[in-house]
């Protein structure tokens, strides 16, 4: 399988606290890989080079085999590498069908819209009842399908979510996890952060595990899960 | 019968009020900032308007279609080579940034036109319409309906285009706005632009409705701008509409019914009062009770 993102010798920081030191791994296309580690690991700020809102101080990440660190966020969108991110930050005073449209705002994603959002409606379809309502006003597993939602409206190549399942209810959890499966299936690449670990596993086809900013293992998710660091940090096993 | 014509008078003003706040609570959405030099931009825009008005006799509400655009890229400007070079900073530094711009525009304004009061008078600004037994102003009818038709395109374009909705969307959360793919730089610069634009038109419009030198009533006008911001809200276009018809009206009634000295103190009173009593504005107050 081609790497459709390839994350090499990352290192960030913010201000004068450094969070990245070395984060290598490959995204395989139409596949789900799984970024796992616990809190302070990297995680959501390996997302954030990769989206271009936090700048790296090393390292590189290649889209398609393009280099594109240090371009700006809305390139990395145009570019197909969308990130629906942790909190789901939906702009609650606009309409859900507002926030979905503004999900399609690169010229690559605008023209389609229209078929885009049908779609969108037909994977969440509760997304269709509440369409007139402000995003405030979702409840939180509403909030995450339009966030979900939202960033389909890109068209992406690569969808990448920053700990979708977090606080939710179970039941809203296997939702969240067909609908990443569905999205897969549908030939979009997913990398998904997690602190569940056991459901991210069962679901990726590889995984990468972060300690203190650097990746310490990465492979197949079934060779991950084995692994009995894994078992014992991660799974409670 | 007074009482109805100081609503009805009050409601005419407001279309001016509302223009020019808009612009500030436009360009506070997007990037936190208090645009000081709003007032600054509105007396150029009224001066600009005496120029055209004397130098080829068009009408001032016209002027809106040359001051509008020209405006706007004096807004971007601004955004780009000011603003944006101090966004990172604490507040203050912006807040005096602008207002250093504004005491440059008076200035200037001042050095080429002098301090003398200014007035735009076309033919028709002694002209009244009837209605029944209620006498109104033609300019101030007109300057409402101008105002109108301002703020109800300024609306829909918020509304319905994408680059109306990332204007609204910036204002609400940035980092979500980046991911959705939307050039936040070139969004603040168009908003900031059409702030500008917005307090130029005001310029426009005021030419109809009041005398001006470059500091009056330019400095009064900007406090009743914040004024309606903190009443109105920062986000919405019919928020602002209203508080400048509750500012309008309260001065109306206040001006017929007491003391004509006391106009001006009336939105001073008002900041103060909505400030300690429902900080967040009538935007607030009804979410509160539930009704928006």
């Amino acid at each position: 399988m081609a790497a459709v993102l390839e994350i090499r010798g990352l290192a960030a920081a913010y201000g004068d606290l450094q969070a990245l030191w070395d984060v290598t791994f490959d995204v395989p296309e139409r596949a789900i890989t799984t970024l796992l580690g616990s809190n302070g690991a990297g995680k959501t700020t390996t997302l954030r080079v990769v989206s271009g809102t936090l700048p790296a101080t090393s390292g590189e990440v290649r889209i398609a085999g393009e280099r594109v660190t240090g371009r700006s966020a809305h390139h990395i969108v145009d570019l197909g590498v969308v990130q629906v991110p942790e909190g789901r930050h939906l702009w609650p005073n606009m309409t859900v069908e507002d926030n979905l449209l503004l999900g399609a705002y690169s010229p690559r994603a605008r023209s389609a819209r229209v078929a885009t959002i049908g779609e969108v409606y037909a994977l969440f379809p509760r997304l269709a009842e509440r369409r007139r309502q402000l995003a405030g006003t979702l409840s939180g597993g509403e909030q995450q399908m339009a966030a979900i939602g939202r960033g389909l409206m890109a068209k992406p190549t690569v969808l990448m979510l920053d700990e979708p399942s977090l606080g939710l209810a179970p039941i809203l959890v296997d939702e969240v996890f067909r609908v990443l499966s569905e999205i897969c299936e549908q030939g979009t690449t997913v990398l998904l952060v997690e602190q569940n670990a056991h459901r991210a596993l069962e679901l990726a086809a590889t995984a990468t595990v972060l300690e203190n900013g650097r990746t310490v293992l990465a492979g197949p998710a079934r060779q991950i899960a084995d692994d009995p660091k894994v078992r014992s940090a991660y799974l409670g096993l | 019968m007074r009482l109805v014509e100081a609503l009805i008078s009050a409601l005419m003003v407001a279309g001016l009020y509302a223009t020019m706040s808009y612009g500030l609570a436009l360009i506070y959405g997007v990037r936190k900032v208090i645009n000081i030099a709003n007032a600054g931009t509105m007396t150029l825009g009224a001066f600009v308007t005496l120029l055209i008005w004397q130098a080829t006799g068009l009408d001032p509400l016209l002027c809106v279609f040359i001051v509008g655009p020209l405006f706007f890229f004096v807004g971007a400007l601004i955004e780009v080579f000011l603003v944006r070079r101090v966004a990172a900073q604490a507040p203050i530094i912006s807040l005096l940034l602008l207002f250093g711009v504004l005491l440059v525009i008076q200035a200037a304004t001042s050095l080429v036109f002098g301090g003398d009061v200014r007035s735009v008078r076309p033919a028709y600004i002694e002209s009244v319409v009837k209605l029944g037994d209620i006498t109104l102003a033609y300019n101030r009818l007109a300057v409402f309906f101008s105002g109108l038709v301002i703020l109800v395109g300024l609306e829909l374009f918020l509304r319905n285009t994408f680059l109306g909705r990332a204007i609204r969307a910036l204002a609400q959360d940035v980092e979500a706005c980046q991911l959705a793919g939307i050039d936040t730089k070139r969004v603040s610069m168009i908003a900031f632009g059409i702030g500008t634009a917005l307090s130029g038109a005001a310029g426009c419009l005021l030419t109809l409705v009041f005398a001006f030198d470059p500091t009056n009533p330019f400095g009064v006008l900007q406090l009743k701008s914040f004024t309606i911001i903190v009443l109105g809200g920062l986000e919405s276009v019919v928020g602002v509409a209203f508080a400048s018809f509750v500012l309008a009206l309260a001065e109306n009634v206040t001006v017929t019914l007491w003391k004509a000295q006391l106009e001006n103190l009336v939105s001073f009173v008002l900041l103060v009062v909505v400030l300690v009593v429902m900080p967040g504005g009538l935007a607030a107050l009804l979410r509160r009770r539930g009704v928006a």
